[in-house]
């Protein structure tokens, strides 16, 4: 049963958005539970020996992803087989991880605490360790109304920080709302994205949340076949779920294993590199044919989606205040 | 007029009493077995000749509690779900709140949890994912846990684990059982583990950990070891 207080706040969906696929009657946002959410975040308690915390591969200034490491590590500086994604605008996923492993929002958090390369920790620890807390007895009961702390409380306060991850504040925002223009370029580029990516790359979210090959060859030192892990289904071979764009200037590297350093790389990939198999998503099956300038124009496009207000939130950084 | 209200204060307070006289006990308790004696945590059994084997964990689901007379349901237990776990006494027995006034001649209950409940997030109580009983890597409950070690498992500490679970088409492990019961307080029910053992070469089936055919296959036998405990 919901906790319901005087104190629950709603969701805010921008304007001409779709409804959020998260149920939001079932976790009631409240300030308190998104602060517990946050600290929490912040917080390597979460994991075995208390090294990494959720921050440690999302963080805020790369919109809530790892730079700079194609595959992201855990503890003991152990690695992992697929690039973090970034983590924003969740409220409208039905599903996460790269295969669509994960149904809901609320279990997300329980895959990195448990994984032997991530936090390498289990959730029946962790809520022994936060009890343990005077701070999070304090934490949970200013959240929940009640300082007996359970794995139910912990996900779902985990889940109402990362449900106010929005990004929805961009140029390319700011152009839809028509208060400010593209330029020349970009528009140029907001033409080539239209033709070519937005069928995968959907607006205003920039992904259709579907599974698709793009047509990257299998890295044979992974044998990562993606979302037929989780379906057992052939044609599900090497599909992976489409990444949002939002932010991508600074979300790098891209693809699931993070072969790809450059924006750059990446155009390449979809004008040159393309291979053809039983999977690939039928908007590929025809080559992307771009000239270099058509790469300059949709580069600057692509770069309308930096949200610096996003990046930059004193909302979604460390809790300085709250994590003792 | 005052006559009046004094009856229908005394027609709403006796119903009151009534109602309050109305609802009974009946407990159900599963009792965890090995063949014809009772299965314990560590005890060694056999299940062929030159066998032994120890059963180091069984906990399972059991969901959305029926009873049902001529077929018909009569009454179902709201929020029904319930961990079983043999190394935890107090959990073998559920007891259910129903009206003293039904008539029943059958037990219905699920093996599992429902595909809706699966998805629907965060639970507490008995489906709180500190259980044990939810996968971190891919979302969905455990219906069914057995963990133990037989010699025939030629695998590391000679352990086996069967995990059953899966919610999503075509893997779907939930089940139901239904079975025959007196109208008592009581009703007790055998699982039999050596029963469940039987259909299960143990040389090659030592790890179900996924979704998939095999666990589909483990869980309908699974239900037919649920029985009526001849008294």
């Amino acid at each position: 049963m919901a906790f319901k207080s005087l104190k629950d706040i709603s969701f805010a969906v921008p304007k001409s958005w779709p409804k959020p696929h998260y149920d939001f009657t079932k976790n009631p946002l409240s300030t308190s539970k998104i602060e517990l959410g946050r600290v929490l975040f912040y917080d390597p308690i979460l994991s075995k020996n208390n090294t990494i915390s959720c921050a440690s591969c999302h963080s805020q200034y790369t919109a809530f992803t790892h730079v700079d490491h194609s595959l992201s590590h855990g503890i003991d500086d152990r690695i992992g087989t697929r690039n973090s994604p970034t983590l924003m605008n969740l409220a409208w996923h039905s599903s996460f991880m790269w295969d669509g492993a994960i149904n809901h929002l609320d279990m997300q958090a329980l895959a990195p605490i448990s994984h032997p390369d991530e936090m390498g920790e289990k959730i029946e620890t962790v809520v022994p360790k936060l009890q343990a807390s005077k701070n999070y007895r304090s934490l949970f009961y200013k959240a929940f109304g009640d300082s007996v702390i359970t794995g139910q409380h912990t996900l779902k306060a985990l889940s109402q920080f990362m449900l106010t991850l929005v990004s929805a504040n961009s140029k390319y925002d700011s152009v839809m709302r028509k208060q400010t223009q593209f330029t020349v370029q970009e528009k140029n580029g907001y033409v080539l994205f239209q033709k070519n990516c937005a069928s995968c790359h959907a607006e205003p979210l920039f992904t259709n949340l579907q599974f698709e090959n793009n047509g990257l060859a299998l890295d044979t030192t992974l044998n990562d076949y993606g979302r037929m892990k989780i379906t057992k289904n052939k044609n599900d071979s090497l599909k992976f779920k489409v990444p949002t764009l939002r932010n991508i200037e600074f979300s790098y590297p891209y693809m699931h294993d993070g072969r790809f350093k450059r924006l750059s790389d990446v155009l390449k990939h979809y004008t040159t590199g393309v291979q053809h198999g039983k999977t690939l998503a039928k908007q590929l099956e025809q080559p992307i044919l771009l000239s270099s300038n058509q790469r300059v124009d949709l580069t600057a496009f692509l770069l309308t989606l930096t949200d610096r207000e996003f990046l930059f939130n004193p909302k979604y950084s460390f809790p300085k205040n709250n994590l003792k | 007029m005052r006559f009046i209200c004094s009856a229908i204060v005394c027609v709403l307070f006796c119903v009151n009493i009534l109602s309050a006289q109305t609802n009974k006990i009946h407990a159900i308790t599963f009792h965890p077995m090995y063949g014809e004696s009772k299965l314990e945590i560590d005890s060694s059994y056999k299940l062929g000749v030159n066998d032994n084997l120890q059963i180091e964990a069984l906990k399972f689901y059991i969901s959305s509690i029926e009873l049902l007379d001529k077929g018909k349901v009569v009454w179902k237990e709201d929020n029904s779900f319930h961990l079983i776990d043999i190394s935890n006494q107090k959990t073998l027995t559920v007891l259910c709140n129903i009206p003293s006034t039904i008539s029943y001649d059958q037990v219905k209950f699920n093996l599992g949890i429902d595909s809706l409940t699966n998805v629907s997030g965060a639970m507490g109580g008995d489906l709180d994912p500190t259980k044990g009983m939810y996968w971190t890597w891919q979302s969905g409950y455990i219906n069914f846990k057995l963990e133990g070690k037989s010699n025939v498992c030629k695998t590391r500490l000679n352990e086996f684990q069967l995990h059953l679970g899966g919610y999503q088409s075509p893997f779907n492990t939930l089940r139901s059982v239904v079975l025959d019961v007196a109208q008592n307080e009581r009703a007790d029910i055998s699982i039999d583990i050596k029963q469940l053992l039987k259909t299960i070469d143990l040389s090659t089936q030592h790890h179900i950990m996924s979704p998939g055919a095999e666990a589909i296959l483990v869980s309908e036998n699974a239900i037919k070891t649920f029985s009526i405990q001849k008294n």
